[in-house]
């Protein structure tokens, strides 16, 4: 038996565009524009003026709130100016635009004791620690749960289409995504910890099984989609079933990132803050490869360095499945930026939208076990009470359903509809009860 | 690289479309269509082109007259089309297939909003309504034609007048007729007096097993609604031996019904305790009928039943969502 969850999809992975590329240094071009929005909640506030000097690793956002992150400059140069500029998310924020004066002069953090639980979680704060497989969640946030933790996983499923960043980090840097791994379950307190490897990547396995130890195991699962989404992956080692609404650690378990362990060894060991990252740049309308690119760096850039090609009908940022399509390439590089695909038709495999067929593959797939057929009847007739019974907020937007549906129906956007829909819902009763 | 297109994710769909779906299933009765010419001859054929030709043009026509966009091309009427023409004697004249082939899309199906909004299998209604028209035609069943005796063509002599003057032989269901003795073999086969693709329960299969692998249905219908309808024919008493049990499934509709028509998208459950239901559903009453009532054939009116059950299945069984606890559990934690 594979280890695996129930349901999901297996999208063509497409990993073979990129995955035998190394990692290389994207060449830094000469205007950076970081945005303060790097992470779900508040945005930094901007902690430079414009005409400052500032240097790589210099503070340049600072966290706003405690669900916030700190936010780093990744070259050495002139704050030019302080604007609105595009997310890769949609909307906006603003961005420190600093002008690289290429002599990369560098400030980094106060060494630690690597031993010391505090002085660790302290630095994933202070090192802008965010969780680096889209989600953006800041890591300082996961690290101070209130239920007890006792086991560590860390998702290297990767399971999303085309990207290889973790895979190629697995490859290049595995002794320190262990000791950056060892450094979590020091902060965290826990004994165990266990790293998924989808099984379509057997030179990974590999490579990490070989540096198990006693305390950090290596999971091989089986190469489904979402296999890397937490719920799933949780039952998929564990066995444990993160309740309706709750948070992995409502289980004992906190689950992060292969990246973010990487980036918590850079901030640990050599005390870098994040301001750099891997990522894929992949599909089949451009070159691939990847980079090891610093935040800051606009989509303008990547595209003009990897030959894209001109019959591109997409850029999505993120993955395929999970990703967000970009409407101009404005949007810089975040900490989040797993990838930037440049895809063409072909890859889409789009048709015209079509009548349900009631056929229940988006049921079949759904690893939530919801049925997004009856969703988006309801969220078309409009009856907000019938969405309680369909536990619209179970949806975790994986997206199986719609890439299962032989109707092409954008099952996914009615969800989201849904859930809004549900909020104003329960807004409403709350007020009415609050009435009374 | 001037239009970059935006859109919701996710952004990349699966290969299977309405429009391949429906060829799949049209292709998997194709090995039923051929059997059906092989032991009626090339008015099988006729009749089954007539009823794909009726439902397409009564799709066609019913958009038309609502100036919707057209549907025909998602073949899902070519497949009611050849299901209903499957479902109809050899001996039937012309223009049954053809008001058949017209009632099950225009009224059945578009009536009610198209695709996937049907309440019943559009080319079963369709049956059924023809065999309460036309109660002779549509209980005229005839022996295999004999292609040595040059009887390619033979059934055609039916196309104006139907049944009349050809040598009825038997009805459809072994367990209605107790003078007639079928050899298993030749009923599994297909050597058998039938519907045009009742007959042949290796066609069937063959077809079947390939939707089956396929996953275009879902096998649990067929297997539970046969395994259904033979422990309670069993239980009712109508087995003279245990010899006919496999008599009882190669025969009539159960075959067809169960793969083909039980297994219809728009009006089967969607989860897997309203598929067992469903399809437990429709053998049971299968047996019924089949066993102790008026009808020949109870298939039709089983399945026509649980469809219309399966609004009311969809609508109080719902999967258990990832993650919910039930509710004593959460009770006993406060």
């Amino acid at each position: 038996m594979r280890i695996t969850f129930k349901r999901g999809v297996h999208p063509n992975a497409n990993k073979s565009l990129s995955q035998d590329f190394p990692i290389k240094e994207f060449p830094c071009p000469d205007t950076l524009y970081f945005s303060m929005s790097q992470h779900i909640g508040a945005p930094a506030k901007p902690a430079v003026n414009v005409g400052d000097r500032v240097l790589r690793g210099q503070l340049i956002g600072e966290a706003s709130g405690f669900v916030s992150a700190n936010v780093f400059s990744s070259v050495s140069g002139t704050v030019k100016a302080i604007v609105n500029n595009p997310t890769a998310i949609g909307g906006s924020a603003v961005h420190v635009v600093v002008e690289n004066d290429r002599k990369y002069e560098e400030v980094t953090l106060e060494p630690i004791d690597v031993n010391d639980k505090e002085a660790i979680k302290k630095r994933i704060f202070e090192a802008g620690i965010v969780g680096m497989g889209g989600a953006t969640f800041p890591t300082h946030v996961k690290f101070a749960p209130k239920e007890k933790i006792d086991v560590l996983l860390i998702n290297a499923a990767e399971c999303e289409p085309y990207i290889t960043c973790d895979y190629r980090l697995m490859l290049e840097k595995p002794a320190e995504i262990f000791k950056g791994v060892e450094y979590m379950m020091t902060a965290l307190g826990v004994e165990e910890a266990y790293i998924g490897i989808e099984d379509n990547k057997p030179r990974a396995l590999e490579i990490m099984a070989n540096m198990e130890t006693d305390k950090i195991k290596v999971v091989p699962l089986k190469a489904k989609y979402p296999q890397g989404a937490e719920k799933q992956l949780i039952y998929a080692i564990l066995r444990r079933t993160v309740p309706m609404g709750a948070l992995p650690s409502a289980v004992g378990v906190i689950v992060d990132n292969l990246h973010t362990a990487y980036s918590i060894y850079e901030a640990v060991a050599l005390n870098k803050p994040l301001y750099e990252r891997v990522m894929t740049v992949s599909g089949r309308g451009a070159a691939g490869g990847n980079y090891l690119v610093k935040t800051g760096v606009r989509y303008q850039d990547i595209f003009d360095y990897s030959d894209v090609g001109e019959e591109i009908r997409k850029v999505i940022s993120g993955g395929p499945m999970m990703g967000f399509s970009q409407a101009n390439l404005l949007p810089s590089v975040c900490k989040g930026t797993s990838s930037l695909l440049f895809l063409k038709e072909e890859e889409l495999n789009e048709s015209e939208i079509s009548q349900c067929i009631n056929c229940s593959r988006c049921a079949k797939a759904c690893p939530m076990h919801l049925m997004p057929m009856m969703i988006e009847r309801v969220v078309n007739r409009e009856a907000a009470d019938e969405l309680e019974k369909l536990n619209v907020m179970n949806c975790i937007e994986c997206g199986c359903c719609s890439y299962s549906c032989p109707a092409k129906r954008p099952l996914v956007a009615s969800i989201k509809k849904a859930k809004i829909m549900f909020k104003a819902e329960a807004a409403k009763k709350a007020a009415k009860g609050g009435n009374k | 690289m001037k239009n970059l297109q935006m859109s919701v994710s996710p952004h990349i769909t699966a290969r299977p479309t309405t429009r391949s779906i429906m060829i799949e299933v049209v292709i998997a009765l194709l090995p039923a269509v051929i059997a059906s010419v092989v032991f009626y001859g090339f008015y099988a054929l006729f009749i089954t082109l007539l009823s794909v030709g009726a439902a397409v043009f009564g799709e066609a026509l019913y958009n038309m007259m609502r100036k919707r966009k057209q549907t025909i091309g998602d073949f899902s009427a070519v497949v009611t089309g050849v299901l209903l023409g499957l479902n109809l004697p050899v001996t039937v004249p012309f223009y049954v297939p053809i008001i058949g082939g017209f009632f099950a899309t225009m009224v059945v199906k578009m009536l009610f909003g198209g695709i996937g909004r049907n309440f019943a299998n559009p080319a079963l209604t369709a049956r059924i309504f023809l065999l309460l028209a036309w109660a002779g035609f549509m209980t005229s069943f005839v022996s295999p034609i004999n292609w040595a005796n040059g009887e390619a063509f033979k059934y055609f002599e039916c196309a104006l007048k139907g049944a009349d003057g050809v040598a009825v032989v038997t009805s459809a269901t072994r367990l209605s007729d107790d003078s007639v003795i079928v050899p298993v073999l030749d009923a599994f086969l297909g050597r058998t007096g039938g519907s045009l693709g009742e007959t042949s329960a290796l066609a069937l299969l063959i077809g079947g097993i390939f939707l089956a692998i396929r996953k275009i249905i879902d096998w649990k219908i067929p297997v539970v609604f046969i395994a259904t309808t033979a422990f309670f024919t069993l239980v009712f008493g109508k087995f003279q031996n245990g010899a006919e049990l496999p008599l009882l499934l190669f025969s009539g509709g159960l075959m067809l019904g169960s793969i083909f028509m039980a297994t219809d998208y728009s009006t089967s459950p969607n989860t897997f305790w309203g598929v067992m239901i469903y399809a437990f559903g429709c053998g049971f009453l299968t047996a019924l009928i089949r066993s102790f009532g008026g009808y020949p054939e109870g298939v039709s009116f089983a399945i026509v039943l649980m469809n219309i059950l399966t609004p009311l299945l969809d609508k109080f069984i719902l999967p258990k969502p990832f993650g919910k606890q039930k509710k004593e559990k959460v009770k006993e934690a406060k």
